[in-house]
């Protein structure tokens, strides 16, 4: 059991900057997912905390000892290659005692050891196979289990579903989340997908162009994205994002942009008039009712509900999620409500930062959206 | 219809051509060399020898030099296969894995060799190994053999070392190996097919090679078959046929003996997948 820290990392490659002072405390036993678009830094930080890549600034810390001069084995970690890396001239069972032979584990004991994680892991059949001689999935559940073998203070895992068909995936991503709550290790987990961060971590750090946007528990990332890339990155479909101004009117304040006007909630001490972005979740749309008129635009349906976009304006689209399969006709124009208290206001730019306090209640009832539907202070359009 | 069959005949009739023109002259030399003397110039030739003799065998294993020969070329191509592969392997992990100024720049100038005839290295090169008092020694010959040989066996490794994924070594470390357990125990083993096919490559090289060992060998105790047949068969007034032959045979038998032997290693390991593609 171990905690990890890192401390103002950067790294270089030559001219390159990936990553911008990385500030990541995670707690010991905790399951945190590293979340961004590709090319973010990810597996740059999983592979500077595993010792193959070295920071060029600030330290590295595994369980209170700074690791940056340690090499890989000494640092007492386990890791899934996104590219399972297994042995190609060993057997399924040499390949997960390799780890054991390397730590002086004796012959004897090594068979136990992996017989017992081959049968967690269903392997136990394909123990005399060689890497070549299985499947995708084969093939990353011993990638697994040549990790899981080992008791280390940390396992790091390197999108270690992100070639399995769905069903696969499912299946794996509870084994997972099953193991980590038996075993309480570490662990440190990259994936793009942001389905797996928010079921699997206790807590999601999303990083964006090698700077780290926020760490939080995957509620809070949905329910207060600490900024608008963060905002606009989880949740799917995505949050409608509308830019436009902040404005106070008679002590009010006010979301002025492509023809609207709308209130804004409980703003943070500090805000202040200026250029803003007003986002809205998709479940915080109403359909059918509301002070606001839009048109449909286009409607996908999923089966137990239905995304429809809607044409505030020209400019102005909204995304909602409606449950089941309404009756929507492409063309019409129905009353819309945006929900007040889910609203969430960013600074201006694509990092800007959260400007108001959230409701909370966000995200927490998909299927009862009803709430107050946001007044509208005046439709006239903002020059 | 008539192109579907004409295709292969064409084909098989063609490859056939080859192959007889290849083993045809390999033949004659099998069959020369146990003809008795008589026989050798017999017109017209005979297809078959009509009676075998093993003496030119014989002749050579007991009056002449031969096995001193043949220990020394033995001898040579292996030390030469031994240090090339050991040096071009090492020499290709460094230059594949490690970044460092100047390595894309040695990895060309050391085919630089290769861009003059050795006639013209030949004399400063023996200049150099009589300057460090290694004149007719067989290690003269090694040093040789290995500046020929190396680049290309460099180069070989090199795209065999590129095609081992990093990951796979990296995933020896993650598990506790050093940098050298992880190459002995995961890197080598993916290089193994490149690794008998730069052995075989030296090999051959060295148990043929003829110029240097003529230039720079002048004494029958570190002499190589190449030039040591020739020197004793090969006068201004007389080619041995019989004896050239049967030594041609007994020269080819180890090359044979490694090459069936090497074989079905080359072979495997090739296309293992090593990680997902
Ligand atoms: N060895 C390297 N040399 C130069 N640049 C590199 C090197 N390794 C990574 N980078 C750069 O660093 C950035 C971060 O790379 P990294 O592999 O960490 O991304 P990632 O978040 O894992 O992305 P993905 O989701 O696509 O795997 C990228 O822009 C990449 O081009
Ligand atoms: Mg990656």
């Amino acid at each position: 059991m171990a905690n990890v820290d890192f401390r103002a990392v950067t790294k270089s490659f030559g001219a390159f900057t990936a990553l911008h002072g990385l500030d990541l405390s995670i707690k010991s036993g905790e399951f945190v997912a590293l979340l961004g678009p590709s090319g973010c830094g990810k597996t740059t930080t999983l592979r500077m905390l595993a010792g193959l890549e070295f920071p060029t600034t600030g330290d590295i810390i595994i369980g209170d000892r700074r690791v940056n001069d340690l090499a890989p084995g000494e640092r007492d970690i386990a890791m899934v290659f996104q590219s399972y890396a297994l042995y190609p001239h060993m057997t399924v069972a040499e390949n997960m005692a390799y780890p054991l032979k390397k730590r002086g584990v004796p012959k004897a004991d090594r068979g136990p050891m992996v017989a017992k994680t081959a049968e967690m892991l269903h392997l136990t059949a394909l123990l005399d196979r060689k890497p070549k001689q299985l499947s995708g999935g084969q093939q990353q559940r011993v990638a697994l289990g040549r990790a899981l073998i080992r008791d280390p203070k940390v396992f790091l895992l390197d999108e270690p579903l992100s070639n399995l068909d769905a069903k696969l995936r499912s299946q794996l991503r509870a084994e997972l989340i099953e193991l980590h709550r038996r075993l309480g290790r570490t662990m440190v987990y990259v994936t793009h997908d942001q389905l797996e961060a928010m079921t699997m971590a206790d807590r999601i750090a999303i990083m964006e162009g090698g700077n780290l946007q926020q760490f939080a528990p995957p509620a809070e990332v949905y329910a207060r994205p600490a900024n608008r890339f963060v905002a606009g990155f989880i949740g799917t479909p995505g949050m409608t994002l509308i830019d436009g101004a902040l404005v106070q009117d008679q002590g009010r304040w006010l979301f002025e942009g492509d023809g609207l006007r709308l209130d804004v909630p409980a703003l943070v001490a500090g805000a202040s008039a200026g250029p803003a972005a007003f986002g809205i979740r998709p479940e915080d749309v109403h359909i059918g009712r509301g002070d606001l008129q839009g048109e449909i635009v286009l409607t996908e349906a999923t089966g137990h509900e239905t995304i429809v976009t809607v044409a505030l304006s020209a400019a102005v689209r909204v995304v909602a999620r409606v449950p089941g399969t309404p009756s929507l006709r492409i063309g019409e124009r129905v009353p819309v409500g945006l929900d007040a208290a889910c609203a969430h206001i960013f600074a201006a730019g694509p990092h800007g930062v959260r400007l108001n306090h959230p409701s909370g209640a966000a995200g927490a009832d998909e299927t009862d959206n009803i709430a107050a539907p946001l007044r509208v202070a005046s439709k006239g359009v903002v020059s | 219809m008539m192109r579907k069959f004409l295709g292969p005949v064409v084909l098989n009739v063609f490859a056939w051509t080859t192959i007889l023109a290849v083993a045809f002259p390999l033949f004659w030399m099998l069959v020369t060399s146990v003809k008795p003397q008589s026989e050798l110039f017999r017109r017209p030739p005979t297809m078959l020898p009509e009676s075998w003799t093993f003496e030119h065998y014989w002749h050579l294993l007991s009056q002449t030099n031969f096995l001193v020969y043949f220990r020394n070329s033995v001898m040579l191509s292996t030390v030469t296969t031994l240090l090339v592969v050991t040096v071009a392997t090492l020499g290709a992990y460094s230059l594949v894995r490690f970044r460092y100024r100047g390595r894309e720049s040695l990895a060309f100038m050391v085919l630089f060799t290769y861009l003059l005839p050795s006639v013209v290295l030949i004399i400063p090169l023996y200049l150099m190994l009589v300057s460090m008092g290694l004149s007719n020694t067989l290690f003269s010959l090694v040093i040789a053999y290995t500046t020929f040989a190396l680049p290309y066996a460099l180069w070989l490794m090199r795209s065999f070392m590129a095609g081992v994924p990093d990951d796979l070594e990296y995933a020896a470390m993650v598990d506790g190996a050093s940098r050298m357990g992880a190459f002995v125990d995961v890197i080598l083993p993916q290089l193994l097919p490149g690794i008998i096919s730069t052995a075989l490559f030296t090999f051959i090289l060295s148990w043929n090679e003829y110029l240097y060992a003529l230039v720079l060998v002048n004494s029958d105790e570190a002499r190589p078959l190449t030039t040591g047949v020739m020197n004793m068969l090969i006068s201004s007034f007389n080619i041995e046929w019989s004896l050239l032959m049967a030594a041609s045979v007994m020269m080819s038998v180890p090359l044979i003996i490694v090459f069936a032997f090497l074989q079905s290693y080359l072979t495997r390991g090739f296309g293992a997948g090593a990680v997902k593609g």
